[in-house]
C-alpha cells in the first residue's frame, strides 16, 4: 500500500468513467443505426453528463443527498477492485466476494437516495429494481460459485488467468457454456436494459428511480451508471471470456459484450417485472444447477478438459 | 330491425302517449318526452334493454326561453340510439337527478351544471367544478354569455402589425 | 435586463453554456395538436438526437419545456407547476399559433391568448401546424444563442416573479391545483 497504489486507482477510475462514456456514446450511434437513424455526436454522452453537472439542483433532505454520494462513493470504490489486464490497482483485493459485497453498497445508497426523494413513482421504480436484483443474482452467483469450486480460487483475476493460454477455447465460454449462456442472461438484468429494463421504464413510471433527479444529482447518477456498467461487463468479460492479456485486447473484449447486449435490448420488448422473476426462476436457474453438478460430479470443462 | 324500432314506437304510443317521432338517420330515434314523465320513461327503457346512457347535453334555446336536455341512451342488442328529449324553464333550470337510474349520468350532471347552471336536486355532487377549476364567472356555454369580451378582459389580446407594404416586384 | 442584453460572463459560465448549448432536454407539455409532431421528430425520419436534443421523462431532468398548442387555464396552472419545478437554467419554446396569440382559439372563454404574460417564452415557432423541420430549426436556433449567451428568460422569470405572478392570478385565479381525486 504506497502512495503509488492509490494514485493507480485514482487514475483507473477517471479511465475507466472516459472509457464506458466513449463507449455509450459509440453504442449511441450503433443504436440510432439499427433504427435507420445517423445519431448523435459520439462524444454526447460526456456533453450530457458535464451539462448535467453545470445545472443547479435542489435537495430533498439529508437522505437524497447523502445516498447519491454513498453510491457514487460505493460504485467508485468497487471499480478499484475490477481487475484489467494484469494491472490491480491494490493486488490480491480482486475477490469476487469483496466486489460483489461493495457493490451493494452502491446499489443501496442509490436505493435509499430514490426513496429519500419521497416521489411515489422513484419507490415504485425502486421496488421494481430490488425485485430485478433478486432475480438475475440468483442464477448468477450459482454459476459463480460453480466457477469458484471448479477452479479453487475466488479471485476474479486468477480465474481470468486460468482461461488464457489454450486460445479461445480455455475460455469459460466454452468450458462451461450453460453457465456462460447464464451470464450472458443475468448481464442484461444487471445492465437493465431490455427486457428486463422494466424499473426504468420513461413512460409508464417517469424513468422510476430517476424521477426526482435533476441537475447536479442527475449528473451524478449519469457518472455512477456508466462506472456500474463498467463493472458489470468487466466482471463478464473476466469471468467468462478469460479477460485479457493486454488492454486492448480487454477492451475489444469489453466493447463487444456491450454492443451485443445493447443489439439485444434494441430489438426486445420488455417483460414486467414479475415476468422477468418468473423467467430467471426457469430457464437460466435450472441451466445454471445443471452447469453446477456437471462441474461438481464428472469435472468436464475443469479437471477434464483438452 | 325495423321490427323492434316500430315496437318500441307502439309501446311508447301505448303506455306514455308520445306520438311524434323522428328518425334523425338510420337506427336513431328521437322523441320529446314531458318533464314530470321523464324519469318514467327512462326507468322504462332502461328496463327493456336501453342499458348504456352514452351522454346528457343540454342545449340553450334562448329565444323561447328554454333548456332542453338530451338523454341519450343504446340498446346493445339491436343497436338502436334513442335521443329523449325534455324541456325545462330558462329562468328556474331546476330538474331531478337520474342517478339512481343511470348512476354514471353523476359527471354529465356535473357538466351540464357547470357550463349552463341546470340544478339536479338529488345528486349531491353537481355543484362541484369538473372542467372549469376555480371558475367564478357565469356559466360559459350559455348563449347570453359573451366568450370574445370574457377573453379580451382576462386574458389579453396580442397587439401586433396586420397591414403590411406590399413589398412585391423588388419595389 | 432586457433580451440582447450582453453580460459579462465568469469563465465557469462560459464553460457551463459549451455544454449547454450542445446538449438539450426538453419536456414536451402535450396539451394540443402539437404532440403529433413530435414522434416523427423523434424517429428515424428527422432524428432530433443528432443535434443533442433527447426526450425526456420528468421536469426536474429537462431543460426545455416545449409548450405544443393551445394552453387551457386548467392545464397553465400544471404547466407552471412544471416550469418551477425545472432546475435552473430553464428554456421554454412555445410552439404553435395557439401558444403565440390564441390560434383559432382567440375568442374562447377557457384558453389563454399570450403565453409570455405568465412565463418567460425564449423562443416562438409559428405555425398551424409547424412541421418537424420547424421544431429542429428551433432547436438549433436556441442551442447557438445558448451558446451565445442570448437567452436570459429564467434570469427574467426571478427578476420580475412579481409581475408575472400578478399576470398568472388574474388569468388563472389561484395556481395552487385543487383536484377532488387527489385531495
Amino acid at each position: 500500500m504506497t502512495f503509488q497504489n492509490f494514485l493507480n486507482a485514482f487514475l483507473f477510475v477517471l479511465a475507466a468513467f472516459a472509457f464506458q462514456t466513449s463507449i455509450t456514446g459509440i453504442n449511441r450511434k450503433v443504436m440510432a443505426r439499427l433504427q435507420k437513424r445517423r445519431g448523435p455526436r459520439w462524444y454526447q454522452q460526456f456533453l450530457d453528463i458535464f451539462k448535467a453537472l453545470s445545472k443547479s439542483s435542489i435537495s430533498h433532505g439529508w437522505v437524497y443527498d447523502f445516498g447519491v454520494i454513498m453510491a457514487l462513493g460505493g460504485i467508485m470504490a468497487t471499480v478499484i477492485f475490477i481487475p484489467v489486464a494484469d494491472f490491480r490497482a491494490f493486488p490480491n483485493t480482486d475477490n469476487i466476494f469483496i466486489i460483489s459485497y461493495v457493490l451493494a453498497v452502491g446499489m443501496l445508497g442509490m436505493a435509499m437516495s430514490a426513496s429519500g426523494s419521497g416521489n411515489p413513482w422513484a419507490s415504485i421504480g425502486v421496488g421494481r429494481a430490488l425485485t430485478n436484483m433478486l432475480a438475475y443474482e440468483v442464477p448468477f452467483m450459482v454459476v459463480v460459485v460453480t466457477m469458484i469450486f471448479g477452479f479453487k480460487t475466488a479471485s476474479v483475476g486468477e480465474i481470468a488467468g486460468i482461461q488464457q493460454g489454450l486460445g479461445i477455447f480455455g475460455w469459460n465460454l466454452f468450458r462451461m457454456p450453460l453457465g456462460a449462456i447464464v451470464g450472458f442472461i443475468s448481464l442484461q438484468g444487471m445492465l437493465g436494459k431490455k427486457p428486463f429494463d422494466s424499473f426504468i421504464a420513461p413512460a409508464e413510471i417517469a424513468s422510476g428511480p430517476m424521477v426526482e433527479y435533476g441537475g447536479k444529482h442527475l449528473g451524478m447518477l449519469f457518472i455512477l451508471h456508466d462506472l456500474s456498467t463498467f463493472i458489470e461487463v468487466s466482471l463478464i468479460v473476466n469471468l467468462f471470456l478469460g479477460g485479457g492479456a493486454t488492454f486492448l485486447e480487454f477492451g475489444i473484449k469489453y466493447f463487444v459484450v456491450y454492443t451485443l447486449a445493447n443489439l439485444v435490448s434494441g430489438i426486445s420488448p420488455r417483460f414486467k417485472i414479475d415476468q422477468a422473476v418468473v423467467f430467471y426462476y426457469k430457464f437460466p436457474l435450472l441451466a445454471s444447477i445443471v452447469q453446477g453438478f456437471i462441474v461438481i460430479f464428472t469435472g468436464w470443462g475443469v479437471t477434464k478438459w483438452l | 330491425m325495423m321490427n323492434s324500432m316500430n315496437n318500441l314506437k307502439e309501446q311508447l304510443k301505448a303506455h306514455y302517449k308520445i306520438a311524434a317521432f323522428e328518425e334523425p338517420t338510420k337506427m336513431q330515434l328521437a322523441f320529446n318526452v314531458e318533464p314530470d314523465k321523464t324519469l318514467d320513461v327512462l326507468a322504462y327503457l332502461k328496463s327493456i334493454g336501453y342499458g348504456q346512457l352514452s351522454l346528457l347535453t343540454c342545449i340553450d334555446w334562448i329565444e323561447i326561453e328554454e333548456f332542453q336536455l338530451v338523454y341519450i341512451l343504446f340498446n346493445w342488442d339491436n343497436g338502436i340510439h334513442l335521443l329523449v328529449r325534455t324541456s325545462i324553464d330558462r329562468n328556474n333550470p331546476k330538474f331531478r337527478t337520474i342517478e339512481h337510474i343511470y348512476p354514471g349520468v353523476k359527471y354529465y350532471e356535473r357538466d351540464v351544471h357547470e357550463f349552463f347552471g341546470v340544478e339536479f336536486e338529488g345528486n349531491e355532487d353537481s355543484y362541484k367544478h369538473l372542467f372549469l377549476e376555480l371558475w367564478e364567472a357565469d356559466c360559459p356555454l350559455k348563449k347570453d354569455f359573451d366568450p370574445l369580451e370574457f377573453s379580451t378582459n382576462r386574458y389579453g389580446n396580442r397587439k401586433y402589425e396586420t397591414n403590411f407594404p406590399r413589398k412585391v416586384g423588388g419595389e | 435586463m432586457a433580451i440582447g442584453d450582453k453580460v459579462e460572463l465568469s469563465s465557469w459560465e462560459k464553460l457551463g453554456n459549451f455544454f449547454r448549448g450542445r446538449s438539450v432536454w426538453m419536456m414536451w407539455y402535450c396539451t394540443g395538436c402539437g404532440a403529433i409532431e413530435m414522434p416523427p421528430t423523434m424517429t428515424s425520419r428527422f432524428d432530433m438526437e443528432r443535434l443533442g436534443m433527447g426526450p425526456m421523462a420528468t421536469p426536474r431532468q429537462a431543460d426545455i419545456l416545449l409548450v405544443t398548442g393551445y394552453l387551457s387555464v386548467k392545464t397553465l396552472r400544471r404547466v407552471i407547476y412544471s416550469y418551477e419545478q425545472m432546475q435552473d437554467p430553464k428554456y421554454i419554446i412555445a410552439f404553435g399559433a395557439c401558444a403565440v396569440n390564441g390560434g383559432i382559439y382567440f375568442d374562447s372563454y377557457s384558453t389563454i391568448n399570450k403565453l409570455d404574460d405568465y412565463l418567460p417564452v425564449d423562443m416562438y415557432i409559428a405555425g398551424c401546424m409547424p412541421r418537424p423541420e420547424a421544431i429542429m430549426n428551433a432547436f438549433n436556433d436556441l442551442q447557438e444563442k445558448i451558446r451565445n449567451n442570448e437567452v436570459d428568460g429564467w434570469k427574467r422569470y426571478k427578476k420580475n416573479y412579481d409581475q408575472y405572478k400578478k399576470n398568472q392570478l388574474k388569468a388563472v385565479g389561484e395556481v395552487y391545483v385543487h383536484d377532488e381525486f387527489h385531495e
